[in-house]
This record gives structure tokens, sequence and C-alpha cells, in this order.
């Protein structure tokens, strides 16, 4: 059969269903059909399973003409979904499709909720499509005879590409694709990903350096245009408007008039703690929506959220209140209007959730911005003008993630083992590990066999084992199994599902929470109050409880920041509340707010750098305004704590928004002296900055994630807590030794290098600093603390850096007594 | 220069030093809580690379205090060894060959060594050890009439100052019948304690011991 006769096959399916083909559908099945690899760039919604699922049968039937007879057992096909509840809906549509055509596909999920029964049989007779996470992928990775069983795969599809490409499951992916591309004699890579700003980028990324994959590649684009409406919900009078928090709980009543005039509605909240909040103050203020309104986190069990989602496609809710967990996936056709709650952080993420409303051809999707408080109008407008210009934010990949490496190479090293030599060639030509030195590589193959970088006598390390004829390999069951049970790269607090009494299980919370909680507490989960009964065995019992007033579990998400796009519209929006002429509805409204901003400061203009210094009970504050997004401000205000800690001994905490960072002391900082002596100057800058991360907290936390990927710290058996605490050990404690015995160890040089480097894009920080160096330094000492300072300054989120001794430190400091 | 403190309990003397050890003058007895040795190696030995280093530290601390105080008798309040024996034991039977003082040890939950090994060391091991009226155990006990002096629990504490500053930092934690050391182990945490009003807390430093106010 030819191409077009191929085709004509899928068309025809199409035109049965009353459906028409998109040109990306179609310019995919030729794509695929030639051979090529490629990312298409298409919307939920929009068909993009049907482009890849199509052209994998096609390519099937060219290659099996009697494939109506005769069928070959073994896995063809592999889907990758970074969300496991995506799977289902996936293989609902292909199964429809194969069916449909008369291909006898089988196609089989193999994921974290998969059933060890289950699995078993896969592996004894794997489904011609297989659909999984990249989780589950390693862990196939890791066992035995996994390149028999991926011998005849002819593709793979890396579902929402964009969502894994920022993120280590993004390199997991990289080097999980490495290997296929040696052991799967003919395979296809393909990638699906949302529009973001470097679409290039996470083509070379997916498809790797220096080869023939990128160059007999295409990017496609479904090119499909949205229309996306914004408004801002707007108080009457701003006189009550907060000028910090997070809830926006006092725009509540302007909410119930949008949710009855749509048919369905989505609230998007930034947290899980907003969420459960959101959803109980609406039926405690408007009763008459129970049962019609739900609500939709990641910690709320399984049943209870697929429930919701069903709900939401039989139109029998009137809204939900979720967080991101309804970001992805799934159409939900009823839903008409979406509401989102505090700043989304990036225009991305903003036009993905308008995106989830009106989703029949040709509608319009309908978005409300509600701020949380003052200043966040001003982002409402930014994000209006984002929308418009289509501005979308990079999702950077990693480099040199050595945590997975080490992961990867023992995954490796337990199921079939591996010659270094073989290997190294793969991983070069990842994106990620592009520029790796075989120094660096020989340091990690020392690291999993002897734990260090020379042999010390009567070692008694254990890990990876190398075999007369150079093979590396894991021979201890234990090493095996505690590295299976930790395969991964998204590391959380310890977990604790959360059960009634009489049974019945109701989700999971984090730990911490539970932690600060006695018996006899109530607590707010899954819109319920709760009692704590007791712990058990990681296990939180509880009963209903009847009390009103609960105490809310709160989240500890990723802090986002603004894109460098995003806070150059959000500078613009703000130095335009001085003209006249250019003001919005929503800088207008913001006046009585910039009328008390300037009793006591500026509202800066473009030419202007705003500095405020005031005391309060809690001390010396400086605020300085760059308004160049969270991450900028981080290292900008380390890198500034750390100039002037240089100048006189002195402690700092640190805190900042999109906005502004604050340098907060128990010591008036001499503000003349920062600015005679140049403290913003770019000189020096890598090494100043890295300098002060010696000073701060910042890398711990990040080393808590290196050293958990890299399998330093073991997290674990599940049910078994008490058997492997003698192996447990805070990540702290690992940070400390790593300081000061081993500190030029690559894994504790990576959580540095990933605290600033990552989240920063290139040239950022330079950039800015030296924009800062143009403007005019306008310095104000103020009475009191400004609308502007408000949110910076009661940020409890807070970083630390110190050139004191530690015991003069201490000598200023007393403890808190436990209250009788 | 160490900076030690000393505190007065049942009219006996006790010398606080930063490396988390007591002195007890009377007695002529050092007291050492939660030293962990063998910790490191048996991470190691389940494939968890923790740096070397540390293994001697631990034993280099003993060698400073014990040289600081030259005491006849050390008293370990448990948890000496973390796990079975390892490569660290046999370091730590070499080490007790260079030290002079008699070595009593209180086992704690952490201590599963046979004391048939420990006996051959010539250590003496015991469930607990009561001296006139000072009851010395590895679990932080009350008995009537007693001062208990236990480890265990590696106490630490919350400060807070000015400016939003805040610190954990290991503790003696004293009260009225009794006093919890803190661990003197390299690798080890600590838990942290709210203090009530009539407490004492001694926080360390690396060279000075700070009564908090």
């Amino acid at each position: 059969m030819n191409r077009k006769e191929l085709q004509q096959i899928a068309i025809d399916w199409f035109q049965q269903q009353g459906w028409q083909p998109f040109a990306f559908q179609k310019q995919t099945w030729t794509a695929f059909l030639q051979g090529k690899h490629g990312l298409l760039n298409a919307p939920t919604g929009s068909g993009k399973t049907y482009a890849l699922w199509g052209a994998i049968v096609l390519e099937y039937i060219k290659r099996n003409p009697e494939y109506k007879s005769k069928h070959k057992k073994g896995l063809k096909a592999i889907w990758i979904t970074p969300l496991k509840a995506l799977s289902i809906e996936i293989k609902q549509a292909t199964e429809r499709f194969a069916e449909g055509i008369g291909v006898p596909l089988t196609v089989g999920i193999r994921t974290g909720d998969t059933e060890q029964k289950e699995r078993a049989a896969q592996k004894r007779n794997m489904p011609d499509l297989l659909i999984t996470t990249p989780e589950s992928l390693q862990l196939l990775l890791a066992s035995k005879g996994y390149d028999t069983m991926f011998k005849d795969v002819t593709s793979i599809v890396i579902d929402e590409w964009h969502e894994l490409l920022g993120s280590k499951r993004g390199v997991q992916m990289e080097l999980a694709l490495s290997r296929l591309k040696t052991v799967s004699l003919s395979l296809r890579i393909w990638g699906i990903s949302a529009t973001i700003g470097n679409l290039e980028q996470a083509q070379e990324v997916l498809l790797g350096q220096n080869n023939t994959h990128l160059q007999n590649s295409v990017l496609i684009r479904a090119n499909i245009k949205k229309k996306i409406k914004v408004k801002s919900v707007l108080p009457d009078t701003m006189e009550t408007f907060p000028w910090r928090g997070h809830l926006g709980l006092h725009l509540l009543e302007y909410v119930i008039p949008i949710i009855h005039q749509s048919k369905t509605t989505l609230i998007f909240t930034n947290t899980r703690a907003q969420c459960e909040i959101w959803f109980q103050k609406i039926l405690e203020k408007y009763p008459e929506f129970a049962g019609e309104i739900a609500m939709h986190h990641g910690s709320i069990n399984k049943e209870t959220r697929i429930w919701v989602e069903h709900a939401i496609r039989d139109e029998t809710l009137k809204a939900v209140v979720c967080t991101s967990s309804l970001d992805l996936g799934v159409d939900f056709a009823p839903v008409e209007t979406i509401i989102q709650i505090g700043g989304p952080k990036g225009v991305a993420r903003f036009m993905q959730r308008a995106g989830r409303s009106g989703h029949q051809p040709g509608k319009e999707s309908v978005i409300y911005f509600l701020p949380t408080h003052a200043i966040e109008l001003i982002e409402a407008s930014a994000l209006q003008n984002a929308v418009l210009s289509n501005q979308v934010e990079d999702r950077m990949p990693f480099l040199n993630s050595f945590d997975v490496l080490v992961q990867y190479l023992i995954t490796l090293a337990v199921s079939n083992g591996f010659y270094p030599e073989e290997i190294f060639e793969e991983i070069k030509r990842t994106f990620c590990f592009q520029a790796i030195t075989s120094e660096q590589y020989r340091w990690i193959l020392n690291f999993i066999t002897i734990g260090a970088q020379s042999l010390q006598a009567y070692d008694e390390y254990k890990k990876v084992e190398i075999e007369d004829d150079g093979k590396f390999k894991v021979k201890s069951r234990g090493v095996a199994m505690r590295h299976r049970l930790q395969i991964g790269t998204i590391v959380s607090d310890a977990v604790m599902t959360v059960k009634y009494l009489k049974g019945g299980y109701l989700g999971s919370i984090e730990e911490w929470f539970i932690s600060k909680l006695k018996p006899g507490d109530v607590f707010t989960f899954a819109g319920r109050n709760l009692e704590l009964f007791k712990v058990k065995n990681m296990q939180v019992l509880v009963k209903k409880s009847k009390q009103k007033k609960a105490k809310v579990p709160s989240w500890m998400g990723g802090r986002m920041s603004f894109s460098s796009e995003m806070s150059d519209l959000i500078r613009e929006e703000l130095y335009a509340a001085n003209e006249e002429d250019k003001k919005s509805k929503e800088l207008k409204a913001l006046q009585p707010i910039f009328e008390r901003q300037r009793k006591e400061s500026i509202v800066p203009n473009s030419s202007q750098f705003l500095i405020e210094t005031f005391k309060t009970r809690e001390g010396y504050h400086a605020i300085f305004y760059p308004f160049e997004g969270r991450f900028v401000h981080e290292a900008l205000a380390s890198l500034l704590a750390y100039r002037i800690s240089l100048l006189l001994p002195i402690s700092f905490s640190l805190a900042f928004n999109d906005y502004g960072f604050e340098l907060l002391s128990d010591q008036e900082i001499d503000m003349q002296e920062v600015l005679d002596n140049d403290l913003f100057s770019t000189q020096f800058l890598h090494d100043d900055l890295r300098k002060s991360l010696n000073a701060t907290e910042m890398a711990r936390r990040k080393f808590r994630d290196v050293a958990v990927i890299s399998g330093l710290v073991f997290t674990g058996y599940p049910d078994k807590l008490i058997k492997s605490k003698h192996l447990q050990s805070s990540s702290q404690l690992f940070f400390n030794v790593f300081r000061d015995y081993e500190s030029d160890n690559l894994l504790f040089q990576q959580a540095f290098t990933e605290t600033f480097e990552h989240q920063l894009e290139e040239g950022r920080l330079q950039q800015a600093l030296e924009r800062i160096e143009q403007q005019d330094i306008v310095w104000r000492h103020c009475k009191q603390p400004t609308p502007f300072s408000f949110p910076i300054i009661t940020d409890r989120l807070r970083e630390k850096l110190s050139s004191e001794k530690l015991a003069d430190r201490i000598k200023k400091m007393t403890i808190q007594l436990e209250k009788p | 220069m160490t900076k030690t403190k000393t505190t007065y309990c049942y009219r006996q003397t006790f010398e606080l030093h930063p490396s988390g050890g007591v002195y007890w003058h009377e007695f002529n007895m050092l007291l050492i809580a939660d030293v962990h040795l063998g910790k490191v190696t048996h991470f190691r030995k389940y494939g968890s690379a923790v740096p070397q280093g540390a293994i001697t530290q631990n034993f280099d601390k003993l060698d400073q205090v014990i040289l600081y105080f030259k005491p006849a008798v050390i008293c370990f309040l448990g948890d000496l060894f973390h796990s079975y024996v390892n490569q660290e034991w046999n370091m730590f039977s070499n080490w007790i060959q260079t030290v002079e003082a008699k070595i009593v040890l209180i086992s704690g939950n952490h201590d599963v060594i046979s004391p048939v090994k420990y006996e051959e060391l010539n250590i003496h091991i015991s469930d607990e050890w009561s001296l006139g009226s000072v009851l010395l155990t590895h679990h932080p006990e009350s008995r009537e009439g007693m001062f208990n002096i236990s480890g265990h629990i590696h106490p630490g504490v919350r400060l807070k100052g000015e400016g939003k500053q805040s610190l954990t930092v290991p503790c003696f934690f004293k009260q009225t019948h009794q006093m919890i050391l803190p661990a003197f182990g390299v690798f080890t945490g600590k838990h942290i304690l709210n203090p009530k009003l009539e407490d004492e807390v001694f926080v360390i430093t690396e060279d000075e011991v700070i009564q908090i106010p």
C-alpha cells in the first residue's frame, strides 16, 4: 500500500465519526510514514492522540499487509504520559481507533497503580501499545532482559513533553531514549508539546545531540488559535482591598454570579490549602450550592477525583474548586468559565487554564482573574497584554544532572549490567550530558562502585560491582530492591494516608502538618472537618467532627516565579501608573493604593530604582524593587546581603516576591555605604553569587533532592518504617558531612549549581544589574511600611545569611518557652 | 580556646564541654552520650556513600575531650555503637587500647553488639548505674530522690532573635531532677525540645558552651 492509500484508511475512519482530519494530523501521518522523528505542537483536546497513534497504526499496516489475519505478539509502541490519570483516556482513544479500522492491536497500561498480577502478566505477554510514565519506563529498564522486550519497538511517543522538559523527569526520559535508540532496532521518536517559548529547543532535547535523529526530524505546529477573553474581578471600592494575603476571599461574593451564569465553572487556586478554604467558604456562605460544587486536588483519593471528573462531564456540577491537578489532559466540554484566583505566575499556565473552557471549535475561552491583594491587580493587567501578544515562557532543560545519571547507571546495573564505554557514547549524545567530560564520568563510575574516589583499606561500601570482563553489575539483592523502590526524580515530603477510624481512605497528607497536631485537634481535609484520633504506622486515623473551627493544612508547593517576559510586562504596566493616559481599568482601580504609596515613598518610573528603608518592631528593613521576578530577586538578595556582610559582621533574614526583595536585620544598614561601595556591580558576579550560597541555606534544599535521586538517602520501605529506620537520616545531616568532609563531591556541587543557575535563564541576573546601573537610585527612608513593601515584609518563607560568629548570634537570642 | 560551663545538681559539680561531654568532678568521670560509632560504615555497607572522613572525626573528638579532662572513668550513656559489628568496631578496639581510663557502657537501644565483645575489651556494660543520688541511664528516667543523667533524645532547641533570626542548636537540657546530654557523634541529628520556664538550657557551639538565659 502506498502512503496515500494508507492515509485514506484513517481519513475514512474520521469521516465515519463525522470528523475531518486537521492539517496537522495529516502532516504528522505523512512525516511519520516517511520515517521521520519529530515534535508535534498541539494543545489538549485538539486530536493530538489520533495524529500520532494514527501514524503508528498506519505504519503497522504498511509493515504487515496481512494485519487483519496475522498478529505477531510483542511490544511495538510506547506512549509516555507524565500523569497516570491521563492513561485511561489515552487507552480508550487508541483502542477506539484500532478497533474502528479493524487492526487487532492490544493496548495496556503500566503505572504505579497497576497491580502486581497485571504487571507480571504483562511481562510474560506485552501488549502492542504500552501506555506508561517515565518512572515506570525506568523500572522496565531495571528488569532483566529489557533489551529483548524493547527490540521490536518501532515508536515511542512522549506526550505533554513540555511538562517533562523543565524537570528532572525530562532528564530521565532523555536517558531512557538514549538507551532505546540502541536496543530498539528501528525506533521512531515523537514528542507532543503545548506551546512554549522554546519549541525548537524542546525538539533538540527530545532527539538528542550529534545524531541522525535530530537531522531527520520535523516540528509540526497545529496552529490552533484559541480566542481567550480575560476579565478581572474588581471590587466596587478599593478601600477594603488587602495589601497582602493569598486567599482572595474578600472577593467571594463577586464569584457567585459568575458561577450562576455558566453551565460549569472551574475555579483554579494555586495551593491545595487555598483550594480547601475556598471550597469550605463557598459552602458556608452559600449553602444552596451543597451537592453542586466539588473539590479536586492531588491529595484527594483517586476514586473521588475520578468521580469529580465524571461529574464535570455529565454536567452535574456547577463549579469545581481545583489546583493544577486539573491543568492537564481530559476534555471537559461543559466547562464554560474559568476563574483564576491569585497570580498564575506564568502566561503559558494561565492560557492553558483558560483553554479548559469553551472547548467546542470556534468557542471563545473565558477566564476571570481574581487578584488576592492589591498589587496583584498589576499582574491582572499585564496578563491581558501577555495573552494578546501570545508571550509564552520557555521551559529550561536541565544540564549535567549527575544525580539522575547516577540513578540511571545503577538502574542498568540492576538489570542486565552495562559496559561503561558503550553507555558513555550514548549519554554524550543527550542534551543534558552533551558536555560531560571523561573525568566526570570516571568520577561517577567510582562513586557507584567504591563510594569514593580512592579505595580505602577495609571499606565496606557496596553497590555496583565490576565483573571480570568489565561489566558493571549490582549483585546484592538488597541493593537492587532498595534501588527499585526509589526510582524516580520527584522528591516529596513524607506522606501519610488519612483514614477514617472505621475504615475508608480519604487521601494523603504531608507528615510535617500532622506532626504539628495533637490527638483531638480538628483539621480540614478533603472538604471535611476531621478530628485527629491517632497516628499509627504512617496512617492518620480520624473521626468526623462537628466543630466549626479547624486548622487547614498548607501544602508546600513549589513557588513559581515570573518569566522574564512576564516581568517586562509587569514593569511596563507599573511604570504606566505614572502616566495618566496609559492607565488600564486595573491601574485606575489601584489609584488609592498608589496615593498611599506616594505619601511615604514613590511609584517608580522606568528611570528609577526604588529602595525603601524603615524600622519596625521586627528590626531594620531595607526593600529593593527591581520588578524582575522571584528567581532573580532570590539571587539578587543573596548577592547583596553577601556583599554587605563583607563590610561588617551582620545577620540577615531575606524575603522576596515577584516585585522586589527585603534584607531584614537587627542592625541598621548604612545605605549610603552600600551605594558608595557600588554593591550592585556586575563585577565578580558569578564568584560572589557562589560564595553567597555558602552563607545561606539555599543549597541545602536542592541537596535534599539530589541526595534522594542519587540514592544517597534512602527514603524507606513502604509500610516497613521501623526496619529501615537505622538507614534513615535527615538530608540536613548528609549536607553537613559532605560540606565538612567531601565538599568537592560532584553531587554536593550540583546542589549549588542548581540553586541559581538552573532557574535563572542565562544572563538574566547580569541584565537586571546592568539595568539597575542605568537607573537613578531613589532611596526613601520611610516612617512606616509602604503598600508596595507589605506583601514582602509579611512573607514568612525566608532565607538567612550571616557573617557573624555563631556564638555571637546565639548570645543575642532567646528561647521560645512552651506555653503553659 | 575551649569555654566550658559548670553547673551544680544535688551538690555535685558538672563541667559541660562544647563537644557534648560532661565532666563529673567529684567522681573524676567523663560522661558521653550517643556517639553512634559505626553509623557511617553501616550506611556505606548499604550503598549510601557517606564521606569516610566523618569516621575518624569521632575518634579525634573523643581524644580531645579526654585530653582536656584526663578522667579516671569514662561512662558512655548508650548508643555507643550504631549497628552490628563492622569495620569501625576494629578501629574502636584499637582506639580503646590507647585509653587509660576505665570504661563503662550503659547500653542503649542501638547497642546490639554482644556484651561479650565489650568485656573482651575490658569495657564494663550495664543497664544503669547509680552513684550516690545520681542515676546514669540511656533513656531519661525519673526515680524518687535521684538526679538522672541520660542521652537518647539528642536534644536541641530553637532560638529566636530580632530581625526574624532563628537557629536550631544542640544543647544540654537540664531540669530539676534530670539532665539530658546532646549527641556526641559527628553523624547524628537532633530533636528539638520546647523548654519550660524552670528548665535550663546550655547550647553548644564548636568551642563554647552558652547558657541561654
